[in-house]
């Protein structure tokens, strides 16, 4: 396999931005090699990402070309498509076997993990979808390791999307550790281009738009969003990566209703991997937190739990509903601890910060939901204040919920969620909570 | 975007929010009382204008206007505007601009941009912007083949011709438009060649202040 058909396999890419020579990339379009698609379809689609609502796919007087074109604001942010804009892919795949994989993992599933795994094999096996749905400390990568193996033995391509970049970066090293002589490309939002075919890329969904028809076997983590009601094209974008009869795996601790419904094989995981129940979450009325926050005062009852946790040298994380409250609430916090950091998507020093608090040299984060879920902190406890907010929806609260008491030498842990009148949200999380206690028991 | 047609969309040209109004909170104006010919804070005539006019493009310009300052939100819209050409950003300050030009008695001459630069971009930012501000203007100039970005402030200010006067008939009173005010270069040589075809009053109008 030459260089050009490795990268252009699957792929769909913006011909005039690949990593290759212009004239390579010109001859083999003359060869008949690489395939010519139109940005834009006549009916008004992008070839990229799909989209063909009319607010997204605009006309506009193109000097280029000199007539009207059209251009999708949907995948702008990947370089822009339009009508006279070129996609490339490589126009006939051929299979292709690397069967030199190996695998490096010397760890025990727990039976719970160990009948999941061999169930999502064998969904796998009759190309049938499947969905775990397992509980957040589960162990749910860990489970699809021997699935993934036995796909890379028959030399078939695995995806495994995730919707954050947290999440992927977090995946990346796991999967490459466990498979090492396989080649793996980790795909995110300014992530430097690989070249060559890689058997198994980790991707954020959105960066699935470069793909068409790539994968054999498609593994969705945190699919607890999809499909993704709020954005059709990153639905849409998994699907056109896979091959038309390739099975998905889905992964989820918070799985919709609609995915329930969808997937007929499922594993259930309502125990964690150490086998302790999950710590169910209080609720603690906090009245009117909001305006005493905005007039500078911490609530007593929050400064009670925060001196607490510091006097106890266990690291918290406290959840606030808005970037707004967290950036007027941060300097008050500090008044209690200088080193109490704050959070939240637009910062570009949150793995530093989070790192900070894995060890232990700062005591707690204030911050958003961009935390909600995929990390990890050995004995941490947390506070949900305004989790009666509408941006708390259950599987958030659940997720949020998730991250005490996951390690096993610190398998409780105190989740507080305060409140200014109680949300169905946070009973429907409080009792999805108990019910998988009460299932994992059997 | 539709909307319901009210009385006073009827009576008056209003135009449609194409950005939210936190994003747009985030743009900053510039503040009156600037310089008189690119708006810098501090009033009268700044030093850099001033550097100009001991220059041989003295006195080629009558004063200036310049509607936001460069902060991060515009810096963030014009990456998306030019670099990822999302055209319709157009949009964003055509209230902002038809308010500011539609009463001039003057011909408003956008700043061209190379072709080659043009067919890349697909677009010219300077005409779209005065377009979706539902503007007349009339192209006089051209630009000479020189891409102005890759210079240092010293190159540009000894590069001889960047544009030239295309011809057309010169009104007495132009404004010269453009996106984005960084040292003047631009605009004083576009002044210098309208001067030379015999334009009477120049002003300059750019939507940013760097």
């Amino acid at each position: 396999m030459n260089e050009l058909e490795a990268f252009f396999t699957g792929r769909i890419w913006l011909k005039d931005f690949t990593p290759f020579p212009e004239e390579q990339i010109e001859r083999a379009i003359a060869k008949g090699d690489l395939l010519v698609i139109k940005g834009i379809t006549a009916d008004g689609q992008c070839s990229r990402c799909l989209e063909k609502s009319s607010h997204k796919i605009l006309s506009y007087n193109c000097a280029k070309c000199g007539s009207v074109c059209f251009y999708c604001r949907h995948c702008i942010q990947m370089g822009r498509i339009s009508s006279c804009t070129e996609l490339i892919s490589w126009a006939s795949p051929s299979p292709k076997l690397h069967l030199n994989h190996s695998f490096n993992w010397s760890g025990t599933l727990t039976a719970a993990q160990k009948t999941a795994s061999t169930e999502v094999a064998d969904s796998l096996a009759r190309k049938e979808n499947h969905l775990v749905y397992a509980v957040c400390g589960a162990g749910k990568t860990e489970l699809l390791f021997q699935p993934i193996f036995d796909a890379l033995q028959k030399g078939l391509r695995i995806c495994i999307a995730a919707p954050r970049t947290d999440v992927v970066l977090e995946l990346s090293p796991r999967i490459r550790a466990v498979f090492p002589s396989t080649t793996v490309h980790t795909l995110y939002g300014g992530a430097p281009i690989e070249k060559g075919f890689a058997d198994i890329v980790i991707s954020t969904t959105h960066q699935l738009y470069r793909f068409e028809k790539a994968f054999d076997v498609m593994i969705v983590d945190e699919a607890d969003a999809f499909p993704y009601s709020f954005d059709e094209a990153l639905e849409r974008a998994v699907l056109k990566a896979a091959k038309p009869d390739s099975p998905i795996v889905f992964v989820s601790a918070t799985p919709s209703d609609k995915l329930l419904k969808a997937t007929a094989n499922r594993s259930e995981i309502f125990r964690r991997f150490h086998g302790h129940d999950l710590p169910v979450p209080k609720f603690k009325p906090l009245w009117r937190y909001k305006k005493k926050l905005e007039r500078n005062a911490i609530p007593r009852k929050l400064v009670v739990w925060v001196e607490e946790r510091i006097a106890k040298q266990e690291p918290f994380l406290l959840f606030l509903p808005t970037i707004e409250l967290i950036e007027h609430s941060i300097p008050l916090f500090k008044k209690l601890d200088v080193r109490i950091e704050a959070v939240h998507s637009k910062d570009f020093q949150r793995k530093e910060k989070v790192m900070a608090l894995r060890n232990g040299d700062i005591p707690g984060l204030l911050t958003s939901t961009i935390l909600e879920r995929g990390i990890t902190i050995p004995n941490v406890q947390v506070a949900v204040v305004g989790a009666d907010d509408a941006l708390f929806n259950s599987s958030a609260l659940i997720q949020i919920a998730g991250r005490a008491g996951r390690s096993i030498s610190y398998p409780a842990g105190d989740i507080s969620f305060f409140h200014d009148g109680i949300s169905r949200e946070m009973d429907k999380a409080k009792s999805m909570i108990s019910f998988y206690n009460r299932r994992g028991m059997r | 975007m539709r909307h319901e047609p009210t009385w006073r969309s009827l009576f008056f040209r209003d135009f449609a929010e194409t950005a939210c109004p936190s994003c747009k909170a985030e743009f900053c104006r510039v503040p009156k009382g600037g310089c008189n010919i690119c708006g810098l804070p501090g009033g009268g005539i700044c030093r850099d204008c001033s550097e100009w006019e001991k220059t041989e493009f003295a006195g080629l310009v009558h004063s200036g206007k310049s509607l936001y300052v460069y902060n991060d939100a515009m810096k963030t819209y014009l990456h998306q505007y030019k670099f990822l050409q999302d055209v319709v950003l157009s949009e964003v300050f055509s209230g902002e601009i038809n308010e500011a030009l539609c009463k001039v008695d003057a011909i408003l001459v956008p700043i061209p941009m190379n072709t080659e630069k043009l067919k890349q971009r697909t677009f010219s930012q300077v005409d779209e912007l005065l377009a979706s501000a539902g503007l007349p203007f009339t192209h006089l100039l051209s630009k000479t083949a020189q891409v102005q970005g890759e210079k240092s402030r010293q190159e540009r200010l000894e590069s001889t011709k960047l544009f030239e006067w295309n011809g057309k008939p010169i009104p007495d009173k132009i404004i010269l438009i453009d996106d984005l005010y960084a040292t003047g270069t631009t605009m004083r040589h576009a002044a210098k060649e309208m001067k030379m075809a015999g334009a009477g009053e120049i002003k300059l109008f750019t939507l940013i202040r760097a």
